[in-house]
């Protein structure tokens, strides 16, 4: 019970973080019905920024007083959701827009994304070096044990992945349910050209959806390189996850895409519980997805933006 | 399909019990919006059945439950499409099976393989009928050369046939928009149906275009042999060529008969005029002199713009619904 | 999409500026000299931007701005003809004279170094020392301007000084280089000249065209297209007669250890060894003669377009080419006997010589082929085209590239001369390249090409089923933990039928279940399968032998066929020749394919699934059988790849090669067999290149960069197919409105 607790928490953390991803990926899909491979490296790029501004804070991180630390994770959050989100954005522009001015076939689209996903990981990795293993200054502890849910230890932070996720991802449902912007990002992703002659502004509102697709994803970077490591490479593992669980949720959904998320997370890390080596992990994470596909091929919520909220 | 000189001596007498379509009681539903109602109808052998109605009427629902697209939850669908074939239930059988039984379809929306030459799209329903398999093609067996160049002879029979010869090797996506219609004819019958199903063949086409198809269609029937079921909304066209009429309203069937039976049905005009017609067919049709549906008497001559306008809106929704209908099947 | 926007024309080139600027200080990153690391987290920005040199690429983004906003002044003069020749031959001069080889064994061997070396060698010729100097330049910008202005204001006399110029420079840079290398004495390989010379050829080429052009060419391709499809096979003759002479003249035919022989040197290194009458004849006098013999026949075969003549030159060349392969295999055989200066036996140490005089007699050749089948005159041609099933396939339109009677066999010959000659004359490195790397992803290239290209399925694991094919190849060759039955232990090459036949099962058991799934959905499973086979490869220690795949070699192909025994060992030129085989087997086993009605109902399910339905095409069978078709063939390249490279492992396999495979095709461009070829071959191609050129680490960024910039600026891939070309650009027609996106795009 315990083990299988402390698995589910785990699973909880990688899941919500899996989720910010994921969300990403659904919303471009819902505007565009396309896959945005480069995501991973808008995810990258939100741990990258983070990580100069949490530096520039706390330098090596020793003697960072208690009171400072929220601040400091409130800007890294802001710093990576701000970065992640101007190169989603450029990326949009750079990447995207021409093609769609063109009207490319998509996989013209998939191609170009991938081109701009190597071109943005390397430069990165030319920029700031290649090591995979670059962390976080330690200006908190992190690990110390909160309470206990069932035997399972909660760490400060989980509860800070876990918490900043749920508040993103409340704030977004609200943000698409309820705003003039969700309002236009759910008619483009209903139908773009009659959502052009409803005067919606077509090209601001797929930039915008970028936008908010970065800051989740630059948020869930800082969260990722706090939890494991920073490198230039990190974004793609990650990123192949996120898409698989946004595909498993209904891709163009947002609740499914967070339900995707978790269930994704949550199966990864359960796979010690049944008994399975951890080297298969990432099998018995496809077959489900591959399982789940068969039987509900359009994911676990179905797909459509629109239906979401 | 080679029945040529057998069917034209052959007197028009489609006996009663040779049926080609035999729709029994058919429901259709999707959610809560029922499209076709309890709807029965039989379509004899080489007859010109046309199906007319109010936009919204079920015609094309009708269509796609003929061809495999929907699955009505009730009913039972027979279908005999060549005349030596036992009768079949089409109702859950796949898209490209029933097109096998014999029934060859065209769209309300043109839907071509718009970058394929005309003379490729020809091709590619009469291929559907061919044998040889992807060994064959690579190592480029004989039988594969025959069936090719038998291939590419009928598909030019055929060209010829609906006046596209010239335009063989033309991008079909680049063909005038009654080209691309009797382009679309013309692959149907690659396919050597028993049975064409023509979703609105005349829409969109000028008047001297709707003279040569109304020939053309005409000698589909007679010709080949084949029996015709439509779709149109052009009075003139309909009443010209049908053999019977079926008037479809709200999903259900409202009357059927002869086209002179047809034009003085009161339930059928009560439909064109009545609340069921949108307000701008009512606009027009309500004036004194037009209260009747008259051979010299085209709708979209009338009221062009408006039923373009309805058409486009029904194209969308057929659209999305066939989309969603390809998908489950 | 949106409603047009007013807009200010200022803020708009303002944004066109600042955007030009930022790409420049992107570029200034990508080209930075150095890299930054965590511990200093801003060093590799300032490094690269905060320095002077940052100026220099500022204004080259300025340049950027400027030819951008006075584009559409540009575009007119871009269609005149000559001008894609001229542009394209003056970059590759340009190209030679900064990136490629000019002298193996001085330095790094590039221009720079070479033109540096010489130029502190006193007793050097004062042409060469010029040359190396400034001429190279000079001469460049000289006749690029002479031509440019030519075309501009349409003088003919400066475009014939500028192609008169243009043969100066070739000649002389070819002198300048021999120079060097007999100078040094330098066992050489190197491109460069020869890449000039080419480059200056283009230029010539550009002139011509401009000096013949008339008002009725005013069409750049048109003009081209006249000239090539003039007199069909010469092109190739003369290009034939050029290689012949250098090869004949000056090249290097033998070179063991310690010096360069051309053709008569050789002779005179070999005489009274007892080496074969006939290599003997050849190398006095029998070569020149048919050199001479089958030019003239060839050449008089194209211009009287005269068939018989024609077919003579054909079988000339193909006599000439056994010749030239007898004679350099006789003499290098005997100077491994002999120990000729360290010689080590037959096909070893010879020079390009032999092997350009192959390539030489194989294009004149090829020409008089041409000239012999090419028939009747240009419009005779195509008014028979025009009813020909060629057409109805779609291949005319006279403003098209290689539309020209003739232009695109004669492509296709060249694609083969290079392809059969070119590598004998490479060095080691490329050679292995052009196996390990090349040819094996153009296999794999070709394969998806029939899933994504034409079948429209984006396939992201494809990769998996080389893997399937790979391993399939270790098990049956007992290299595997887990052996056979004796029975079926065979030799690598019988494994073909059986890696071929489990790749296809195996895509039929990912392609039943999962084939209904649209696009996106089939995308990720697919991403899916090709990991779990990765991670099965490496967790599954019995059978695979995990992360260190095979425990023992898988063996090398061998032949044993009544009299030939064929033994592939460590040379890679004879895997090369195996693999072109196969490349041309499933290249014309496709090709027909394509044109077949299940390549037709491939195409129609690609545009419109629902009506290739209606018209009774089982669209799931069909896509099924393009996954299984796709699949087998990376089966035949995973027996290959298994029993060439002798030990591999699961990291040969890893997702990014599948996502790699995939970028190959569209980048050549999806659904073109040539297209996808020439993505493949490009882009393995460019890292090995830019493995001189920038740091190896950054290569990634740049075909990043690279693929990034090709669909930008041309989303349908090199060389677009034409039905996606169309579905592409969409239709003018009435009727139909330009689909962008065809309704059942594979993802």
């Amino acid at each position: 019970m315990t083990d299988f607790m402390s698995y589910l928490v785990l699973g909880i953390t990688r899941g919500s973080m899996y989720a910010l991803i994921a969300l990403g990926y659904t919303l471009v899909y819902g505007v565009l019905q396309l896959i945005n491979f480069a995501h991973s490296e808008v995810f990258m790029s939100g741990a990258f920024g983070s990580y100069a501004i949490v530096h520039l804070l706390v330098g090596d991180g020793k003697g960072t007083p208690a009171w400072a630390v929220p601040f400091v994770l409130i800007a890294g959050i802001l710093s990576g959701a701000i970065t992640a989100a101007a190169i989603a954005w450029t990326l949009e522009r750079v990447a995207y827009r021409p093609l769609r001015k063109r009207g490319a076939p998509k996989l013209a689209f998939l191609i170009s994304a991938i081109g701009a996903s190597f071109f943005l990981s390397q430069l990165a990795g030319k920029l700031f070096g290649r090591l995979t293993s670059n962390s976080f200054p330690a200006f908190w502890d992190q690990n110390h044990i909160i309470f206990h849910l069932f035997g399972a230890p909660v760490r400060t932070l989980q509860i800070v992945i876990v918490g900043s996720a749920v508040v993103m991802m409340l704030f977004l449902d609200r943000l698409v349910s309820s705003t003039k912007l969700g309002r236009s990002i759910r008619a483009v992703s209903e139908d773009a050209p009659t959502a052009a002659l409803m005067g919606i502004d077509i090209d601001k509102t797929i930039s915008r959806t970028f936008i908010i697709g970065g800051l989740l994803g630059g948020a869930a970077g800082f969260l990722f390189g706090l939890n494991f490591s920073l490198g230039n490479t990190m974004g793609f593992l990650p990123g192949v996850k996120a898409f698989a669980a946004a595909v498993l949720g209904g891709i163009g959904n947002i609740r499914g895409a967070m339900i995707g998320g978790l269930v994704l997370g949550i199966v990864e890390n359960m796979v010690p519980v049944v008994h399975i080596d951890t080297s298969w992990t990432d099998v018995v994470a496809f077959v489900v997805l591959v399982l789940v596909l068969m039987f509900r091929p359009t994911g676990i919520l179905g797909e459509r933006l629109g239906r979401a909220a | 399909m080679s029945t040529v000189t057998e069917s034209m001596s052959a007197a028009k007498s489609p006996g009663a019990d040779d049926l080609v379509f035999e729709v029994q009681h058919v429901t259709l539903r999707f959610g809560g919006v029922t499209s076709l109602n309890d709807v029965s109808l039989q379509m004899r052998r080489e007859e010109i059945l046309a199906v007319i109605g109010p936009n919204g009427a079920g015609k094309t629902s009708l269509f796609n439950s003929l061809t495999g697209v929907y699955s009505p939850q009730e009913g039972t669908i027979l279908c005999r499409a060549r005349r030596a074939s036992a009768p079949v239930s089409v109702i859950g059988k796949k898209t490209h099976v029933v097109n096998r039984l014999g029934v060859a379809r065209t769209f309300q929306n043109i839907r071509l393989f718009p970058a394929l030459t005309a003379l490729e799209n020809v091709k590619v329903g009469v291929e559907t009928r061919q044998r040889s398999g992807p060994v064959s093609a690579m190592l480029g067996l004989p039988r594969q050369r025959r069936e090719e160049r038998e291939s590419t002879r009928r598909a030019y029979e055929l060209l010829h046939r609906v006046g596209l010869e010239n335009r063989a090797n033309d991008i079909a996506g680049s063909l005038a928009y009654g080209e691309q219609r009797r382009l679309e004819i013309a692959r149907a019958l690659g396919t050597g149906p028993g049975v064409i199903l023509l979703d609105e063949p005349a829409a969109g086409t000028n008047p001297v275009e709707k003279r040569e198809l109304a020939t053309l269609i005409k000698s589909i029937n007679v010709e080949d042999g084949v029996s015709v079921l439509l779709i149109e909304h052009d009075m003139k066209l309909v009443m010209s060529i049908a053999d019977r009429i079926v008037v479809l309203n709200f999903g259900e069937k409202i009357a059927e008969g002869t086209p002179e039976q047809i034009q003085r049905n009161p339930a059928v005009i009560a439909a064109y005029l009545g609340s069921s017609a949108d307000e701008a067919e009512q606009d027009v049709l309500s004036q004194p002199e037009l209260h009747r549906i008259d051979t010299a008497l085209s709708l979209d001559e009338l009221t062009g713009q408006q039923i373009a306008r309805a058409e486009q809106a029904d194209t969308t929704v057929d659209q999305a619904d066939l989309g969603d209908g390809g998908e489950k099947a | 999409m949106s409603a047009p926007k007013r807009t200010n024309p200022r803020t708009e080139s303002l944004k066109r500026l600042v955007s030009c600027l930022l790409a420049s200080l992107v570029v200034a990153l990508m080209w930075g000299p150095q890299e930054g690391s965590f511990g200093n987290f801003w060093f590799g920005i300032t490094q690269s931007i905060f320095k002077p040199r940052v100026l220099v690429f500022l204004a080259l983004g300025v340049v950027l701005f400027l030819v951008i906003s006075f584009w559409p002044k540009v575009v007119p003069y871009l269609t005149r003809p000559g001008v894609g020749p001229l542009v394209s031959g003056g970059v590759t001069v340009l190209a030679a004279q900064t990136l490629m080889h000019w002298g193996d064994g001085i330095g790094d061997s590039k221009f720079g170094t070479v033109a540096t070396a010489v130029s502190n060698t006193p007793g050097i010729a004062p042409l060469t020392k010029a040359f190396f100097g400034w001429l190279c330049w000079v001469m460049l910008a000289v006749i690029f301007v002479l031509a440019a202005l030519a075309i501009v204001r349409g003088i003919k006399v400066l475009a014939w000084v500028a192609a008169g110029l243009s043969l100066v420079a070739a000649v002389i840079a070819y002198v300048a280089h021999h120079s060097v290398v007999t100078y040094a004495h330098l066992l050489d390989h190197s491109l460069g000249v020869y890449v000039e010379i080419i480059g200056y050829l283009v230029i010539i080429t550009a002139a011509v065209v401009t000096a013949l052009s008339s008002a009725e060419m005013a069409e750049g391709r048109v003009a081209v297209n006249r000239v090539l499809g003039w007199r069909p096979g010469l092109p190739l003759v003369v290009l034939g007669l050029v290689v012949g002479l250098l090869a004949f003249a000056s090249a290097t035919w033998f070179s063991p250890q310690n010096f360069n022989a051309t053709m008569s040197d050789t002779h005179e290194r070999f005489r009274g060894t007892g080496l074969a009458p006939l290599a003997v004849q050849y190398l006095i006098w029998l070569g020149w003669t048919l050199f001479a013999v089958t030019t003239l026949v060839g050449a008089a075969a194209a211009y009287l377009r005269n068939r018989v003549l024609g077919w003579v030159a054909a079988a000339g060349g193909a006599i000439s080419v056994v010749l030239t392969l007898i004679t350099i295999y006789d003499f290098s055989k005997l100077a491994g006997q002999l120990h000729v200066d360290s010689a080590t036996g037959p096909w070893q140490n010879l020079g390009a010589g032999g092997w350009m005089a192959c390539g030489a007699f194989f294009l004149i050749g090829a020409g008089g082929f041409i000239a012999a089948t090419a028939h009747g005159s240009v419009r005779e041609a195509l008014a028979r085209a025009a009813d020909s099933d060629v057409v109805a396939s779609g291949r005319a339109a006279s403003t098209q590239f290689l539309s020209a009677p003739g232009a695109m066999r004669s492509g296709i010959m060249l694609a083969i001369a290079v392809a059969l000659f070119y590598p004998p004359t490479a060095t080691g490195f490329w050679q292995s390249v052009l196996v390990s790397e090349i040819g094996i992803y153009v296999l794999l290239a070709i394969g998806l090409n029939v899933v994504v290209g034409w079948a429209g399925l984006l396939d992201l694991g494809f990769i998996a089923f080389y893997a399937i094919g790979s391993y399939t190849t270790a098990y049956l060759v007992g290299s595997l933990p887990i052996k056979p039955p004796s029975w079926l232990h065979m030799s690598p090459l019988l494994a073909i039928p059986f890696a071929v036949a489990i790749c296809l099962l195996a895509g039929l058991a990912l392609g039943a279940p999962t084939l209904r799934l649209r696009g996106d959905y089939l995308a990720i499973v697919t991403l899916g399968f090709g990991e779990i086979i990765r991670i099965v490869a490496v967790n599954a220690d019995g059978v695979t032998n995990g992360s260190r795949g095979p425990d023992t070699q898988v063996p090398h192909p061998v032949i044993h066929l009544g009299p030939i025994h064929i033994t592939w060992g460590l040379n890679q030129l004879q895997y090369w020749y195996l693999l072109l085989v196969f490349v041309v087997i499933v290249l014309l086993a496709f090709r027909r394919l394509e044109n077949s009605r299940i390549g037709r109902a491939w195409a129609a399910i690609r545009e419109d699934e629902v009506a290739a339905q209606a018209t009774g095409i089982n669209t799931f069978q069909i896509k099924l059988l393009a996954f299984a078709i796709g699949a087998s063939t990376s089966g035949l390249a995973g027996v290959f790849f298994a029993s060439q490279v002798g030990f591999f492992n699961p990291d040969n396999f890893v997702l990014n090669n599948s996502i790699l495979v995939v970028a190959y095709v569209v980048f050549g461009g999806m659904g073109s067999l040539p297209g996808a070829m020439a993505g493949a071959a490009l882009l393995t191609w460019l890292p090995e290149f830019l493995k001189d050129q920038v740091p190896a680490a950054d290569r990634q960024m740049w075909i990043g960069a690279v693929v990034l910039a090709m669909m930008i600026f041309r989303p349908g891939g090199l060389l677009p197919a034409r039905r996606r070309a169309i579905e592409l650009r969409g239709f003018d027609g009435a009727g139909s409105q330009p689909r962008a996106v065809p309704a059942s795009e594979g993802m």
